[in-house]
């Protein structure tokens, strides 16, 4: 049996790989989202800093040539932008989502400043992007790709399994108890945000240097924003949000493969299957998903 | 809430002063005091501007000519302000849209989509439905707000029967507004035999009363400022806007008070589309996408491409005016000045100083408003009694 | 910018569509819609050898100021903002013009950019893109003394002080089409597109499908849009555009078209990632084998539109007083195939110059309108 020219299976198999592939900045950014918040920061930053981790990618790859430092520094830098958000929400108590605001405009602003400035009239030779993994049945998979679902049951495990995991859920539910049997509220919220913006930062690596060898501004496109509705959606759990990034990926990639398949060529405007994705996520939120409570301590400062 | 645990020494001391001030009533004390700090963080951002301009293009000159330009085009002539009240137009209403659903405790990141909406049903009352005189404008304006009324109903409706989470919701809305939008022009309201995806010109009848017609400047802004006493009449003198203050601020107490939160949630987000909606429609019959001297008399329409940006400068200046409404029309009116600079700025360097230095210098500002202890350990300004309270709570998902 | 220029002077280097800017060119989809048998006869047909002629600047001409805005989008995005401006840097240096640009940050700017420019009392304005157009004419009807050059804005009406340059994209497309057919082992070839709410763009993706089934009719044809709305987004996403593309391989096709800006670029990585499968791609706008130098093993061509020539001559014509309003056809063919070459069979390539010519002709048709109906 054959679809759009493929075996079934094969087309299937095609199809998973694209959600996988779209959805790998959505997980990761999710992630982030979802280690922040349950140490009780809000992280709306998701955006900013992904987009400043991916032009430090390619501010490292095009200064050093080579993709390890580059990935490092699109990491790091996620995680510069973390501590910001930290200082300003943990240190002085700025509103979360003010902070996360702030980094979403300061990131946009300063990665078109420095892209304009350095690299407008001499776009310089990059590295390249990091390699990939075959898939068995054609394809393959980005290598950061199979990095992000790894770092979903890892970062379930640290949740569920170590002090440190275990504290981060103390003071994302309630800071005050937690304080009171001897946990550093202030430090937890560090580690966690700073680990969340390391997670938004290898997001940006996602796309430089890990996908694409040129820096756009604003190529992130609000797929931040994407990875903050997966993280409510997935209800604050890495694995929930991981489901969430990939029901996103599948319906970005369902609605491609109706395009490119011929489906909805000539009469149907593009715009139609345009909509499919955010319909089925409305669909899905008002039916089955329903109420999602965030940690208790979420957004409180302490 | 911030400020007792960072400044702890000199609050006594300042706190004795001011009561003994506002008993003397003294209004302009009161205010200068109260601008100095938001003044010292622009101060500051602007400075702070200047010297990453000055060090990524080596000449401290640039960043002079850079800032020279910035002035000359936000406020250098009468018009250059007729260009900064015309662009701060639309985000006053979209930033009182955000600072409503603020006072709720809701998060409306759908100021896009509303404004769309808006400016899409104000468009087509104003090619396709004649009307004589002052009729005109104001029914187009009316189907506006209703459009975006509607449109935001939905996620406050979503939330409150279903808990849906309203940033999710109203995220998936913007990108299905602007699909939407995105069909209608380019098919049953595409101008006849017209290339692009844009409704027809509006009748001329559907203009917006001019105050400076050789400076493109409508009466949009006056509207605005008198939306912004509205809301604040509103919210702080009618029940109505007492409950939804009250089921923002608490909705257990809310709840506990008989008071109908489900109701709240909904009103509060179909009134903050609506108010977004209001921003499209202005930008329709006052503008449209010919904001410039050029083309005062000019067509209107609406086009592909009318609403980019505003749901996320919205949510900043409703966040910088602290979700007050009048804090909203000042902080308006400043993201305005610094995007109608932001032409002549570039206009002036040479080379051109990449536009999105007006995005670094508009971050740096919220950063330091809402950060205010930084700023005042810097310029030792002694706390207040008022510090910055809290504008949001989390999530505020405790519905 | 030499760069491109060794490259993108084609009078050596292949397939030309029109030659140079004749009128034969206009007999084709543009005619369809208005009647406005473009006034571009008005553009000296010396137009390409621009190069060798001495420098403008000393022919009596005045020096004139030359403002260029570009589309949201950067300056440099490798692609046609990039090259419009191209050719008003190659003003300032053959006709001494004093040159100038600004970048909107959104589509509300468009108007107060181009205000800026005739405050300054600049002579010509060239504005980039489609999505300019509607600000470009209400500009020029508001500045009758001010020049206005704007580029893939289709002229309905004619102004005097306004001149479009269009270029037939379906025309190119099709050559891409019938490229991309002629060397897919699997007859089954993709391409990547911006947004089909941009003429310009539709054009291409239509053309190209047109020319693909000409040349097989067997081919299968893969057109994936963008499905944003905001050009920002539509012509700014790589991602999309690699995930699009790669996935078509997956698909089965193996030569893919990217043509949308940075999005279309994507398609060219994708490609550049799967060299060692044998899948190859075509660029488009401009030769971007020189502007996307991670494609140069893979990229065997681009659609080409002839920017940077299109723009440099109606700067000479504002200069020489002899510029003309309503449409100007400019150049559209296929780039060099570079490094690949040896990769395009000998009959391939004389069937590319054959359709090269038919289309000129006109004795092959399109049948593209100027728009998504």
């Amino acid at each position: 049996m054959t679809l759009c020219g493929q075996p079934v299976l094969l087309l299937l198999l095609s199809v998973l790989i694209t959600a996988l592939s779209f959805a790998t900045p959505i997980t990761l950014g999710a992630l982030s989202g979802v280690i922040c918040e349950r140490a009780g920061v809000v992280n709306i930053a998701i955006e900013g800093m992904m987009l400043s981790g991916a032009f430090g990618g390619y501010w490292a790859a095009v200064t050093f040539h080579s993709l390890l430092p580059a990935v490092l520094t699109a990491v790091l830098v996620g995680g510069l932008m973390a501590l910001l958000h930290g200082w300003l929400s943990i240190t002085y108590k700025v509103d979360q989502i003010i902070s996360g605001t702030v980094i979403n405009i300061l990131g946009f602003g300063i990665t078109g400043y420095l892209f304009g400035q350095w690299y407008a009239h001499n776009a310089p030779d990059s590295p390249g992007t990091l390699p990939t993994i075959p898939v068995p049945g054609g394809g393959s998979l980005q290598f950061l790709a199979v990095v992000a679902v790894i770092l979903v049951f890892v970062l379930y495990a640290v949740l569920q399994g170590t002090v440190w995991g275990l504290r981060v859920r103390a003071v994302g539910e309630n800071p005050h108890a937690a304080d009171t049997v001897g946990v550093n509220v202030r430090r937890v919220r560090y580690s966690a945000v700073l680990v969340g913006g390391l997670l938004a930062g290898l997001g940006g690596a996602a796309y430089v240097p890990g996908y694409i060898p040129a820096f756009t501004p604003g190529m992130t496109n609000g797929y931040g924003f994407i990875a903050l509705a997966a993280m409510i959606f997935g209800k604050w759990n890495p694995i929930g949000a991981w489901a969430a990034a990939l029901f996103f990926g599948l319906t970005l990639s369902i609605q491609n493969n109706l395009q490119s398949c011929g489906v909805v060529q000539g009469p149907v405007p593009v715009g139609i299957v345009g909509m499919l994705p955010y319909i089925a996520t409305l669909l899905v939120l008002a039916g089955f998903v329903g109420r999602s409570t965030p940690p208790a301590a979420d957004g409180v400062p302490f | 809430m911030a400020e007792t645990t960072t400044a702890p020494a000199p609050a006594p001391q300042a706190h004795i002063p001011v009561t003994t001030e506002q008993a003397a009533g003294s209004l302009v004390a009161r205010l200068a005091r109260d601008l100095l700090v938001p003044l010292l963080a622009i101060f500051t951002s602007l400075l702070i501007g200047a010297g990453l301009i000055a060090l990524t293009t080596g000449s401290p000159g640039t960043a002079l000519e850079a800032y020279g330009g910035l002035l000359t085009g936000a406020v250098g002539s009468p018009q250059a302000l007729a260009n900064t009240l015309i662009r701060s137009t639309p985000y006053i209403f979209a930033g009182l849209a955000v600072a409503l659903a603020f006072k709720c405790g809701l998060f409306n990141i759908g100021a896009e989509g509303q404004v769309a909406f808006g400016g899409l049903f104000a468009a087509y009352v104003g090619y396709a439905v004649p009307l004589p005189g002052l009729f005109h404008p104001l029914l187009a304006l009316t189907a506006g707000v209703l459009g975006g009324f509607l449109w935001g109903a939905v996620p406050g409706f979503l939330k409150a029967r279903t808990g849906a989470h309203e940033v999710i919701t109203t995220i998936m809305m913007n990108y299905l507004a602007l699909q939407f939008v995105g069909l209608m022009l380019a098919g049953p309201m595409k101008k006849p035999g017209s290339i692009s995806a844009r409704t027809p010109d509006l009748l001329p009848t559907a203009r917006l009363p001019m105050l400076a017609a050789n400076l493109g400047l409508h009466s949009g802004v006056l509207l605005a400022v008198g939306v912004a006493v509205a809301v604040w009449w509103f919210l702080y003198r009618t029940t109505w806007g007492f409950e939804i203050r009250t089921t923002g601020a608490n909705p257990a107490a809310a709840r506990y008070a008989g008071m109908p939160t489900v109701r709240n949630v909904i009103l509060a987000m179909a009134l903050s589309g609506a108010l977004a909606g209001l921003a499209g429609a202005v930008e329709v019959v006052g503008v449209a996408l010919n904001v410039s001297r050029l083309n005062p008399g000019g067509d209107r329409y609406f086009g592909l491409g009318f609403s980019s940006g505003y749901g996320f400068d919205s949510i900043a200046i409703a966040l910088l005016g602290r979700s007050n409404p009048f804090g909203v029309v000042a902080a308006a009116l400043l993201f305005g000045a610094l995007r109608a600079g932001a032409s002549t700025m570039q206009f002036n360097t040479h080379p051109e100083v990449p536009g999105e230095i007006i995005s670094v210098i508009q971050g740096l500002i919220l950063l330091f408003v809402a950060a205010d202890a930084i700023i005042r350990r810097l310029y030792r300004v002694p706390a207040t009694a008022a510090g910055s309270a809290a504008l949001t709570t989390g999530w505020g998902d405790k519905l | 910018m030499s760069k491109f220029f060794k490259s993108g002077n084609l009078l050596g280097a292949g397939l030309l569509l029109c030659g140079t800017l004749l009128s034969a060119c206009d007999t084709g989809t543009t005619a369809a819609n208005t009647p406005v048998p473009a006034a571009d006869t008005a553009v000296p047909t010396t137009a390409m050898t621009g190069g060798t002629a001495t420098p403008g600047a000393m022919t009596g001409g005045k020096k004139i100021k030359v403002g260029l805005v570009t589309d949201v989008g950067s300056i440099n995005d490798k692609n046609f903002n990039q090259a419009s401006y191209e050719g008003v840097q190659q003003a300032e240096k053959d006709l001494g013009a004093e040159i100038k640009y600004l970048e909107p940050k959104d589509a509300k700017e468009y108007a107060q950019l181009i205000d800026q420019f005739v405050s300054a009392n600049y002579d010509v304005i060239v504005t980039v893109g489609f999505a300019l157009g509607d600000a470009t004419t209400a500009a020029a009807k508001a500045n009758p003394n001010v020049k206005f050059i704007g580029v893939d804005q289709f002229q309905a009406a004619t102004l005097p002080n306004l001149a479009g340059l269009i270029f037939e994209e379906d025309k190119a497309g099709y050559l891409a089409g019938a490229l991309a057919a002629g060397l897919s082992k699997s007859h089954n070839i993709g391409a990547v597109l911006g947004t089909d709410t941009v003429p310009p763009v539709w054009r291409y993706g239509e053309g190209y499908k047109v020319g693909a089934k000409a040349q097989d009719p067997s081919v299968t044809v893969q057109v994936t849009y963008h499905s944003d709305v905001d050009i920002s987004k539509t012509f700014n996403d790589p991602a999309w555009g690699k995930t699009t593309a790669l996935s078509m391989m997956d698909k089965g096709a193996d030569v893919v078209f990217g043509a949308g800006g940075n999005t279309g670029n994507g398609a060219l990585f994708a490609a550049a990632e799967r060299k060692d499968k044998g899948i190859l791609c075509i660029g488009v706008d401009v030769d971007q084998y020189n502007t996307v130098p991670e494609s140069q093993p893979v990229i065997v061509s681009s659609a080409e539109k002839k920017l940077t020539a299109g723009v440099f001559t109606l700067l000479k014509a504002v200069q020489s007083g002899t510029l003309k309003g309503g449409n100007n056809t400019g150049e559209v063919g296929l780039a060099p195939f570079h490094d690949l070459a040896a990769k395009v069979p000998a009959d391939l390539k004389t069937k590319l110059d054959k359709i090269t010519a038919d289309l000129a002709s006109g004795t092959i048709k399109t049948n593209v309108p100027p728009a998504k109906p």
